[in-house]
């Protein structure tokens, strides 16, 4: 698949993550993202350091300036299972807004085109590092990175954009 | 020669645990099987962070180094992070250590299908790194040479391992 780009409708797709209960449920894309104004960050694995140290700060710590900005939804998707990731996210207790949802299958990161085969790693395919603003499930921004470094997926940068 | 049995219950080894593991069934290991020949060129990764992965070059290691010339109990589990693998499985093993060495076992090693960053995570919250070895295996090749896997994608894991218990003779 060709990697999602700007004025591209995102595909819906389903995504995994545990409720109050630690029951795993599942969420459609578009019903989270429909006629609003959503971020989707995407990082190559929970519990690595990139992902955990900068990239997931960065967008906890200025979701409340991202809501002033109109932003309804922070979402951030890996390619993990749901319970992993419930696990993961307590691990920023400091955190209000970011939705963490798992993408176990790689079904949705294949549908945007910015899978990344991180086997010889010992990950596996994952997902490329990104963000996406998304208005009214059209994408008016894609910060797309090669890999797994951090430049242009950081929140500082999609802030500029709104 | 590493030998194993398989045991979907238990043993006198580990009474104590066995309470804790589901059903009997029937894999490709089974009373006998010489592990390292059934699962030739099979590599596992061991637990470690990310700076520990750059630092070894991300290599694996292959199960013939973990089980050559050793007597190794290895337990598989579906998910690190998962209710009953944390709360019921990984714990017995943990405490009873000390009852496994006095018994001649080298080594117990804990295997799921994540990769070696998550088992790692997960082992370092159950505190138990120091008392057994944790390996991924992120690509469930190890699991499915031996036909060890199971599919739960109904509880949205995919393809994971069995729950079991290998230990030699």
């Amino acid at each position: 698949m060709a990697p999602i780009a700007v004025g591209s409708v995102i595909p819906d797709g389903t995504l995994a993550y545990l409720d109050d209960d630690n029951k795993p449920q599942t969420v459609s894309i578009h019903s989270l993202a429909a006629a609003k104004k959503v971020i989707i960050f995407g990082v190559p694995g929970a519990f690595t350091p990139t992902c955990s140290l900068k990239h997931v700060p960065g967008f906890i710590e200025r979701a409340e300036e991202l809501k002033g900005k109109g932003v309804d939804e922070i979402i951030c998707i890996s390619v993990n299972d749901p319970f992993v990731m419930n696990s993961w996210a307590k691990t920023f207790p400091e955190n209000k807004h970011v939705k963490f949802l798992a993408d176990g299958a790689a079904k949705y990161t294949n549908a945007l085109g910015l899978e990344l085969d991180l086997s010889d790693k010992g990950l596996g395919v994952r997902s490329k590092r990104f963000a996406l603003l998304v208005e009214d499930l059209k994408v008016k921004v894609a910060n797309v990175e090669s890999g797994g470094e951090f430049t242009i997926s950081s929140a500082e940068e999609i802030i500029k954009a709104l | 020669m590493a030998s194993a049995m398989v045991k979907g219950g238990g043993s006198r080894l580990i009474k104590s645990v066995s309470a804790a593991l589901g059903t009997r069934f029937y894999a490709k290991v089974a009373t006998g099987t010489d592990i390292v020949s059934a699962a030739p060129n099979v590599s596992l990764q061991k637990a470690r962070t990310w700076d520990e992965g750059i630092a070894s070059k991300f290599s694996t290691t292959p199960l013939k180094d973990i089980f050559k010339d050793k007597k190794v109990v290895i337990f598989g589990l579906p998910g690190a992070y998962t209710g009953v693998c944390s709360n019921k499985h990984v714990p017995p093993y943990k405490e009873n250590i000390d009852k496994f060495k006095a018994k001649g076992i080298d080594s117990v090693i804990c295997v799921a299908v994540n990769d070696p960053y998550t088992m790692n995570a997960w082992a370092e919250k159950l505190q138990a790194k120091e008392a057994i070895d944790f390996y991924g295996d992120f690509d469930g090749s190890f699991h499915k040479s031996l036909d060890l896997v199971t599919d739960l994608s109904g509880a949205l894991l995919g393809t994971r391992s069995e729950r079991y218990i290998i230990y030699p003779p």
